[in-house]
């Protein structure tokens, strides 16, 4: 079906068609996955994992991502494979109607950001600029199911 | 010096149930096949990738004048479509659709819908319309339109089980679909009722 | 002993096959290699900087591993890798793709039991466990780990041959008003909406509702 999700943080409650994204990643994870020679370094799950963040932050980090996501990732991971460039700018374009609603609860103080949350994106920001820019933004696109996964 | 080719004209979108369709008139060069390219660009190809377009292979140098555009238009938010013309190494400028498509302007159209009495079960069996529609059924007994029950159908496998029916009234169905990506539903399928079969049940 | 001489062919098809979360390493024979190959396994967390031999899987002549014990964090993703030995000879570390547990599994059907009135079957379903180490450890439920997942169900009249499909999220159906005497066969399946996962349908399991003892 659609799997249409709402999600909902605190008073902030965001719908997204989570099956779209993930059928779009699915179409060229082993595709992105592959163009990651790095397997010793991750941007979003080490050295700490999302799961460990408290549900009181989740809102904040989810709209940091979503930011970190359409502002620094996707412009840097076209190739030479038109299909894989037509999937991810499905995949860009859902994540910037969805970022737009996470950014309208935050504007209304809806999502607010802790330490942690704070923390965390620090790490994950120290992690990509890391890399050299494509390198990071490639590992960020093929880690993309770890955020949804922890989404759901 | 040559002539410039044309570019396409009447450019426009053919959109209904959440499946998109690009087309154009078509440019008439005596004695030559015309072949079209089309491109798309997102939302975010404008803001945040130097407003770049992006080729569809599926309609890349083709003779028709329609393009489906459906697995590209996949997120909620507005699109550019341009369409050029190819003849003989001759290259027309881009043609530009007018205005923005986003997909939460498709027309949604009621589904088709058949409702089956089989003994004292109301049954139904609901057209499949794709992974993006869901269906919201309501049946109640007629004459009692103030009791409506509602059953939302997300997976569409033939024949649906709504409810067990008493003999004697008659139960009126009717359903429209959903399209959660969109937030939009269609309007209602016609009403449709039907009875508890087997009159005096042999087992009541 | 010297440094070995890497030019054997390597594993083919180097893969994870999963199913509930038994997370099974599988490859194929070097081509052209015949009996007598060995081959060790190894496996890494994604993100994390090193390679873990597997010990009972050293120096084994079978094409697969099991490292369901060592993926069961369905919260990490993974590769594992296979090398070749044969004869002083040996073949590079085949890798496989980046496995996640959680999307990358396949899921069993529910059990199905079934049950019976004169006019009414009773059906229960329970989803399938996710693996564990052992019989006597804990059991967690797919339903714990997909929160989404759904039952498809069919319902099959014998007489009419008529089949009726119901979606249902809690485990238990009860489906009232059927004909006495008559037999009903009931095959269901799981449906996990994101991330999509659909398991088989289960085999049918068939019953008849009493006869009707005023007739």
């Amino acid at each position: 079906t659609a799997g249409n999700k709402i999600f909902q943080f605190g008073p902030c409650k965001v719908s997204m068609s989570m099956t779209e994204i993930r059928s779009g990643f699915n179409a060229i994870k082993t595709n992105i996955q592959a163009r990651d020679p790095i397997r010793t370094l991750s941007i979003l799950s080490h050295p700490h994992s999302l799961h460990k963040v408290k549900p009181s932050d989740r809102c904040c980090i989810t709209h940091h991502l979503f930011n970190f996501y359409v502002d620094k990732v996707f412009k840097h991971c076209k190739t030479e494979d038109s299909y894989v460039n037509r999937k991810i700018s499905s995949i860009a374009n859902s994540f910037l109607s969805v970022r737009r609603k996470l950014g309208q609860c935050h504007e209304q103080n809806q999502c607010m950001c802790g330490q942690e949350s704070t923390e965390k994106m620090k790490q994950i920001l120290g992690n990509y600029e890391g890399l050299n820019v494509t390198s990071a933004a490639i590992k960020s696109l093929g880690e993309l199911d770890i955020l949804l996964d922890w989404m759901e | 010096e040559d002539v410039l080719l044309p570019a396409p004209q009447n450019i426009s979108i053919l959109s209904t149930n959440m499946k998109h369709f690009l087309t154009w008139s078509p440019v008439i060069i005596q004695g030559e096949t015309v072949r079209y390219s089309v491109e798309f660009q997102g939302e975010y190809e404008r803001e945040y990738a130097n407003e770049s377009w992006i080729p569809i292979c599926e309609c890349s140098l083709i003779a028709a004048t329609v393009c489906n555009i459906t697995e590209d238009i996949s997120a909620t938010v507005a699109y550019n479509l341009r369409v050029r013309a190819d003849v003989g190494g001759r290259r027309s400028e881009w043609g530009t659709l007018k205005g923005f498509f986003n997909r939460i302007t498709t027309s949604l159209t009621p589904p088709v819908m058949k409702v089956i009495a089989d003994g004292y079960h109301l049954l139904v069996e609901l057209e499949d319309m794709g992974p993006a529609f869901q269906f919201s059924v309501l049946y109640w007994k007629k004459g009692q339109e103030n009791r409506m029950q509602q059953k939302v159908v997300k997976e569409v496998s033939s024949v649906v089980h709504l409810d067990t029916m008493e003999a004697g009234p008659d139960y009126c169905v009717k359903a429209q679909t959903y399209v959660e990506a969109i937030n939009r539903s269609s309007s209602f399928s016609q009403t449709q009722c039907v009875r508890a079969q087997g009159g005096t049940s042999m087992w009541l | 002993s010297g440094e070995l001489y890497c030019s054997l062919p390597n594993p083919r098809n180097v893969h994870f096959e999963s199913v509930n979360m038994k997370n099974v390493l599988h490859w194929s024979a070097p081509e052209g290699t015949g009996d007598g190959v060995l081959y060790k396994v190894k496996y890494s967390v994604y993100g994390v900087g090193k390679w873990i031999r597997k010990p009972e899987c050293r120096n084994i002549n079978r094409t697969w591993c099991d490292l369901s014990n060592e993926t069961s964090d369905y919260e990490e993703q993974y590769y594992a890798s296979v090398k070749a030995f044969l004869n002083g000879m040996c073949s590079d570390w085949i890798e496989t793709t980046r496995f996640n547990p959680l999307t990358d599994t396949k899921i069993d059907p529910p059990m199905v039991s079934v049950s019976s009135t004169e006019k009414s079957i009773s059906i229960i379903l329970t989803a399938p466990e996710k693996w564990k180490r052992s019989p006597e450890g804990e059991s967690v439920s797919l339903l714990q780990v997909y929160p989404g997942l759904q039952y498809n169900v069919s319902v099959l009249n014998k007489k009419t041959k008529k089949r009726w499909w119901f979606s249902i999220s809690n485990n238990t159906l009860v489906v009232p008003w059927l004909e006495p005497g008559t037999a009903y066969c009931v095959s269901a399946q799981i449906h996990v909406t994101t991330p999509l996962l659909h398991s088989g349908f289960s085999k049918e399991h068939c019953i008849a509702t009493l006869k009707d003892k005023t007739a």
